[in-house]
């Protein structure tokens, strides 16, 4: 006999408010309904009531994970419109704070995942090992999550100390070869939890068109920052882990990777780092924009993001705004990794996506 | 004299009047092992004793549809078995009277388990069934290494009687049946990384999820006096024989302090497993330890 298991929107199991009701057969998942929309804040019409300067600082609390990313996207989407180009010292400093979000974000998740495989210990280490990416991210902003970085043509804030972050760095890379990647891999009981749940084909994800982590770890190897550079990562010397398996073990593995990735071009982009200007010269309170549409895509820590950004000459604010985040496009998968999945697995298949519905709804 | 002993021990050591506070402060050791495990700070001391007065202390929420009278009485029948299973340790030497034995200590041992159960299907809740089933399945898996591992322990000195079991001394097929006892333990006690009844990631604690108040505050003291009555079987099978009956409660003590510690630093490191793994290798131990217990069995045999 079948039943129905609803899951969320408020739920211990969920880091963010989404909904899947799933039919189980005994422990065995049938088939599962998902159902969005419970975060939505009505982001991008608020958007077109703001002028160029309100609608970074809005667009910034679409995700209080990747908020840079979101600053990045819309400032090169606005950058084409008004035919500025940043100076190379912005684009290494937009390089570096985007890999230090992409470390904070696959180290929260990391962190839980263990938590939902009943880890709680493996838990505490990854947060621990977060917050000193926290910390590197607060003394170079001020802010530990929008950190308000990304102008128009360029940056606000210079780094200063580019030690500091070197020294995170090294002890990261430290802490995820000793601890994590071997617990990981190597513990009989998450592995046991990991290996061989949530699968997602390579052609099954071909033909849902995933992104991001939860593509490469279903054999897909696509990245933005190599296919489409942005910023200042055609300089940068790194390479796209991806794995086959398209199980939750292989995401896991997939991140885990793409941390070391992330340190390897961060070292690269602070020791390269040009000097000389941050942001175009005058106060950056007068732009003018040509009248159309621009696009922009960036690699966040979760896959592809897109701003269109549409504006009228002479206009302060915005025509339209619109955004697509990764999440949006990972989600129908869940539904094809949850089937024949056991329910105790569940929890983990959908954190496995690393799903942001406060990017989602916006 | 006998009827007093006998009282002695249920309503002081080890019974209630010590059951109780040792349940708090090992419910305590557990969550502040774990945290400092885990790099955390943990509860202060008293913690435990504050947790269940607070909960006492609260109102439960209306439930329709549900009986109120069982959703109390599951609560109630856990903590006193539990209680009476702590009374029956072989702590102290009796001088005659009831004493008890090991199938009884066992029958009562099971039942907060077996209440449990009841208590997952009376809530109605579709998380607290899943949970129910759950831990029907995992009582199912385990038991069998228990009762193995109690039978062995039980055959090694030819009888049941829990004070005869814990003077004898020590043999092969004793030390599998201790062995195979502490592996059951995670298990009945609900700790990683056979924790799947009460996952509250996955079903938002299962069995517990329609209990409140005072109700959940008897669970909690029933799962501290299942901890003192588990712990407290081992113990008593390894402690030594002492001829002063206050250095044995201190060895008993000591020993339970230790296996306490022992499975709070299991459950630290590992993750939940998922309800087939666990129940396969509850099988598989099954079949080492009946392996083992015959063998030991046979060589007993032929030594003597």
């Amino acid at each position: 006999m079948s039943y129905e298991i609803p899951m969320g929107p408020y739920h211990p199991g969920l880091e963010e408010p989404y909904k899947l009701d799933m039919i189980c057969e005994g422990e065995t998942v049938k088939d599962a309904k998902l159902h969005i929309g419970f975060n939505f804040r009505g982001i991008e019409h608020l958007a077109e009531t703001r002028n160029y300067i309100q609608v970074i600082a809005l667009m910034e609390r679409v995700c209080g994970i990747c908020s840079f990313i979101h600053t990045l996207t819309l400032c090169q989407a606005m950058e084409k419109l008004t035919g500025l180009t940043p100076p190379p010292r912005a684009q290494y400093i937009r390089v570096i704070m985007g890999e230090l979000e992409r470390l904070h974000s696959h180290v929260l998740w990391a962190g839980i995942a263990a938590k939902l495989m009943g880890f709680k210990t493996m838990f505490m280490t990854c947060f621990e090992i977060r917050e000193k990416v926290m910390d590197v991210l607060q003394e170079i902003s001020g802010n530990r999550v929008n950190y308000a970085m990304n102008r128009i043509g360029g940056v606000n804030r210079d780094i200063e100390d580019p030690q500091l972050v070197l020294a995170m760095v090294e002890a990261l890379e430290k802490e995820m070869t000793r601890t994590i990647i071997p617990i990981f891999t190597t513990s009989k009981t998450a592995t046991s939890r990991c290996a061989g749940v949530g699968v997602l084909t390579t052609e099954k994800a071909r033909s849902l068109g995933v992104v991001g982590p939860v593509a490469r770890a279903s054999g897909i190897g696509q990245d933005l920052r190599k296919e489409a550079p942005y910023a200042a990562y055609g300089e940068m010397d790194f390479t796209v882990p991806v794995v086959p398996d398209g199980d939750v073990r292989a995401r896991l593995l997939v991140r885990a990777l793409e941390i070391m990735e992330s340190c390897k071009i961060l070292r690269q982009a602070l020791s390269k780092m040009p000097p000389g200007e941050i942001a175009p010269p005058g106060d950056g309170s007068k732009f003018s924009f040509v009248t159309g549409t621009a696009m922009a895509r960036v690699e966040a820590p979760r896959g592809e993001v897109m701003y269109s950004v549409s504006w009228k000459e002479g206009a302060r604010m915005p025509s339209r705004v619109h955004v697509r985040t990764p999440t949006y496009v990972n989600m129908p998968a869940v539904r094809f990794m949850v089937q024949g999945a056991r329910l105790a697995d569940t929890p983990l298949i959908q954190a496995a996506v690393d799903p942001c519905y406060s990017c989602t709804d916006r | 004299m006998n009827l007093l002993t006998a009282l002695a021990r249920l309503l002081i050591f080890p019974g209630i009047l010590f059951a109780i506070p040792a349940a708090w402060f090992f419910l305590w050791v557990e969550r502040k092992s774990v945290a400092m495990m885990q790099g955390r700070i943990g509860p202060p001391f008293m913690q435990p004793f504050y947790d269940f007065i607070k909960l006492l202390g609260k109102g439960t929420p209306p439930r329709t549809g549900i009986v109120g009278g069982l959703m109390r009485a599951w609560p109630l029948i856990a903590v006193s078995t539990a209680a009476g299973a702590v009374g029956l340790l072989p702590v102290l030497p009796s001088s005659g009277g009831f004493q008890g034995d090991l199938i009884l200590l066992l029958a009562l041992l099971e039942v907060p388990s077996i209440c449990i159960i009841a208590a997952g299907f009376t809530s109605r809740s579709i998380f607290g069934e899943i949970g129910s089933a759950r831990e029907a399945v995992l009582s199912v898996s385990y038991n069998v290494v228990f009762l193995l591992a109690i039978i062995s322990v039980a055959a090694s000195q030819h009888t049941f009687r829990l004070e005869a079991l814990a003077q004898a001394p020590a043999t092969p097929l004793r030390w599998v049946g201790i062995l195979a006892i502490l592996i059951c333990l995670p298990a009945k006690l609900h700790l990683n990384p056979f924790s799947l009844p009460n996952a509250e990631q996955e079903i938002y604690s299962g069995p517990m999820v329609e209990f409140a108040g005072p109700e959940l505050a008897m669970w909690e003291l029933s799962h501290g006096l299942e901890w003192v009555a588990a712990t407290g079987l081992v113990a008593t099978l390894i402690a030594p024989q002492m001829a002063f009956w206050g250095l044995s409660a201190l060895v008993f003590v000591a020993l339970s302090f230790g296996i306490v510690l022992l499975l709070s630093a299991l459950a630290a490191a590992t993750a939940r497993l998922a309800i087939d793994t666990t129940v396969r290798f509850y099988w598989q131990c099954t079949i080492i330890f009946a392996v083992l217990a015959v063998s030991s069995a046979l060589f007993m045999r032929l030594r003597s």
